[in-house]
């Protein structure tokens, strides 16, 4: 039984939000993320983004495959899970997440099969048999690589992202949404719940990739770019600005107000979530990245490849814990405090292992990445040298000395 | 137009996942779904087979002890329902035979239930202070020493 202090509603003392629904967000935040990275080069025409552009859609696509999954291990009955797509309750924002999902992973298939579209062709006309017959499926049977098609696909590219973008916006929003629509717990209910969930999943997607992108680059024994880390480093430290400011400005705002909401949030801020909330997602997750990114964005220019590419990648490991930090001060915190605003339940273990416990969530981070190997073999993520992949960004030619290949 | 034909393929084949999508869903879509509001009316009629309802009513009773109905029409508590204080006509009578005993509560806690004195009761509604109603404690049978719970007013 979870201890009690102050006086709680004997009804409201239970975590029934576990660690499953703190991974949700968690993940959909790496979706959102990602998107927005390869957004960055189809439509914002950051070309220095050209060597991730590749990746983070993959990546996007992968995490969006385990999104759900989440869901599904925290219902009690997972079978009906499907019934929130069949038969969707309109009136109950839960009910957006079939309509989002299965219209943002549409958008991403599509825009995953014209990016690759090159490489299918080619895998296609190379190999025999099984195989063959597999990539002629996936190539839908035409074998057009004429510059006219692959102009096409730019396009259709440059379209998918402009239709991507604010999908992946919402499927993320959405998810704040549901937070920052209950009324009853001051801890959520706030319109800004959806922007602050929005900037952090950049943050997390941006910090993944630095990671990704370094970690894969060494084991292709490829270049690592510099103008790419340190594109990548200046875009994380202006999400991680933004984001911590909103972070910030809500509690601010709360403890300005005075009203008697703070007088439960202050207690659970400075008991219940001390370490979480203060010594993680505050100091160790957010000035210490934030002092790091300032070294690399303000100095980049007498910092020694080595130091900056060290450098982000700390910042980008302390982020992820800043965001998952995050997720679960929003999501664990919120059900910590009584509706009473008058008691406060002891703080929620997670057991190693159950069916909501430590080691699924581990299982749940790592999936992603096996799903993006097997990706990575079927479609290779970089272009191999001498293909003539269609350079997915039609008018604008690569920065220079940026072509992985090389 | 001759190089777009990859994306006419495409679009066809997202065209054909969405009719079957549309086809899928109204196989899985309940049949009674919708009827009266956003849930499966079926279920409605299924709870109800699966709870057969247990209380008979007052005139259930009536049946079998007439002269017991009798006499608590003409009393003080004709206006309370026999299994109020017995249990449900369910868990004695099935299908006009008696399966089992019907409870008696003979404690002075039923009678409490109603009329132990509570600044909440309509004041106008007979309330007794157990501890003061009578002199020198209850009796080995209660209130039944005096009222006859059928008829209670003495
Ligand atoms: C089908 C006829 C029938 C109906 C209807 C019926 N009873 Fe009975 N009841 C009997 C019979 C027969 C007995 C005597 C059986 C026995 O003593 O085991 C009895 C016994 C009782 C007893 C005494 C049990 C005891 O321990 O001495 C009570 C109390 C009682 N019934 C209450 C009720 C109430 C209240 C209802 C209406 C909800 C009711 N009965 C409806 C047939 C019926
Ligand atoms: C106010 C509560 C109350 C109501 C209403 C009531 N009873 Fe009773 N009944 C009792 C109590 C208490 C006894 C036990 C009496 C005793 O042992 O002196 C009893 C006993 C009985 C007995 C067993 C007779 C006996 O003396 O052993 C029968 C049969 C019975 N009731 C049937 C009925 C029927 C039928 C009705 C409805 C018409 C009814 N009762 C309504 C409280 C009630
Ligand atoms: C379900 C509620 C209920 C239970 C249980 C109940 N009674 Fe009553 N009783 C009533 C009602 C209703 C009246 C009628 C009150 C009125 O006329 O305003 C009443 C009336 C009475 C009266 C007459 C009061 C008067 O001045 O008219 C007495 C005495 C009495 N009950 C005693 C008892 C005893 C003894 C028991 C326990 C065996 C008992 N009651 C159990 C509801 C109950
Ligand atoms: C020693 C006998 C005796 C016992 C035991 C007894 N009563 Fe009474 N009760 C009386 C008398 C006498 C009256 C007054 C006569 C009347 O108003 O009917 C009375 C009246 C009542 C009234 C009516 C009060 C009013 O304001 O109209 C209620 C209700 C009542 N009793 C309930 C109970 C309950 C409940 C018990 C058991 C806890 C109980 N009695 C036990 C003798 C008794």
């Amino acid at each position: 039984m979870p201890e009690i202090t102050g006086y709680a509603f004997p009804n409201d003392i239970h975590v029934h939000w576990s660690l499953m629904i703190v991974m949700y967000p968690y993940i959909t935040g790496f979706v959102a993320g990602s998107f927005i990275v390869t957004a960055l080069y189809h439509l914002f025409g950051k070309n220095e983004f050209q060597p991730v552009a590749r990746l983070s859609l993959a990546a996007s696509f992968c995490f969006l495959l385990v999104a759900g999954l989440p869901l599904q291990l925290h219902l009690g009955h997972p079978e009906r899970g499907l019934f929130v797509m069949i038969t969707p309750n309109f009136t109950s924002a839960m009910a957006g997440f079939g309509i989002l999902y299965s219209f943002y992973l549409m958008i991403v298939m599509l825009e995953v099969w014209f990016v690759w579209r090159g490489e299918i062709i080619q895998t296609a006309r190379r190999s025999r048999g099984l195989k063959r017959a597999f990539y002629a499926a996936l190539a839908l049977g035409t074998y057009d690589t004429s510059p006219q098609a692959l102009e096409i696909d730019h396009r259709a590219v440059k379209v998918l992202s402009a239709i991507g973008l604010p999908s992946a916006c919402m499927l993320h929003g959405y998810v704040g949404f549901i937070f920052g629509g209950i009324k009853a717990n001051p801890w959520w209910s706030t319109p800004l719940m959806p922007v602050i969930f929005l900037c952090s999943a950049a943050v997390s997607g941006i910090a993944l990739l630095i990671l990704v992108y370094q970690v894969t680059a060494k084991l292709g024994r490829r270049v690592i770019q510099a103008d790419t880390v340190s594109a990548m480093a200046r875009w994380l430290w202006f999400f991680l600005i933004i984001t911590v400011t909103l972070e910030l400005l809500e509690i601010i705002m709360l403890a300005y107000e005075n009203s008697e909401e703070w007088h439960i949030i202050s207690p659970l801020l400075t008991t219940r979530l001390q370490f979480s909330f203060i010594s993680m997602q505050m100091i160790i997750g957010s000035l210490i990245p934030f002092i790091l990114l300032f070294i690399v964005t303000v100095m980049n220019r007498y910092l020694h490849e080595k130091v900056r590419n060290t450098l982000t990648v700390m910042a980008s490991l302390l982020l992820l814990l800043q965001v998952f930090s995050m997720r679960w001060n929003v999501v664990i915190g919120g059900q910590l405090l009584s509706k009473s605003f008058r008691g406060l339940r002891s703080a929620y273990e997670p057991h190693l292992f159950e069916r909501e416990g430590i080691l699924v969530a581990i299982v749940l981070f790592v999936l992603p990445f096996v799903i993006l190997y097997v990706f990575d073999r079927l479609l290779p993520i970089e272009a191999p040298p001498g293909a003539h992949a269609p350079d997915p960004h039609g008018d604008a030619p690569p920065a220079a000395g940026v072509s992985p290949a090389a | 137009m001759e190089h777009a034909r990859h994306v006419f393929r495409v679009l066809l084949v997202l065209l054909l996942v969405i009719v079957v999508v549309i086809v899928g869903r109204s196989f899985l879509v309940p049949k009674s779904f919708g009827m009266y509001g956003n849930y499966r009316y079926d279920n409605v009629p299924e709870q109800m087979a699966a709870r057969p309802p247990l209380h008979g009513g007052a005139r259930s009773c009536a049946d079998c002890h007439d002269e017991r109905s009798a006499v608590l029409a003409k009393g003080s508590h004709a206006r309370v329902s026999c299994e109020v204080c017995h249990g449900p006509l369910g868990r004695h009578v099935k299908d006009g035979d008696v399966v089992a005993k019907m409870a008696i509560d003979r404690s002075p806690r039923l009678c409490g239930n109603c009329h132990r004195k509570i600044d909440g009761r309509p004041p106008k509604f007979p309330q007794v202070v157990f501890e003061k109603h009578v002199e020198g404690g209850l009796g080995p049978k209660g209130c039944l020493d005096c009222h006859d719970a059928h008829s209670p007013k003495l």
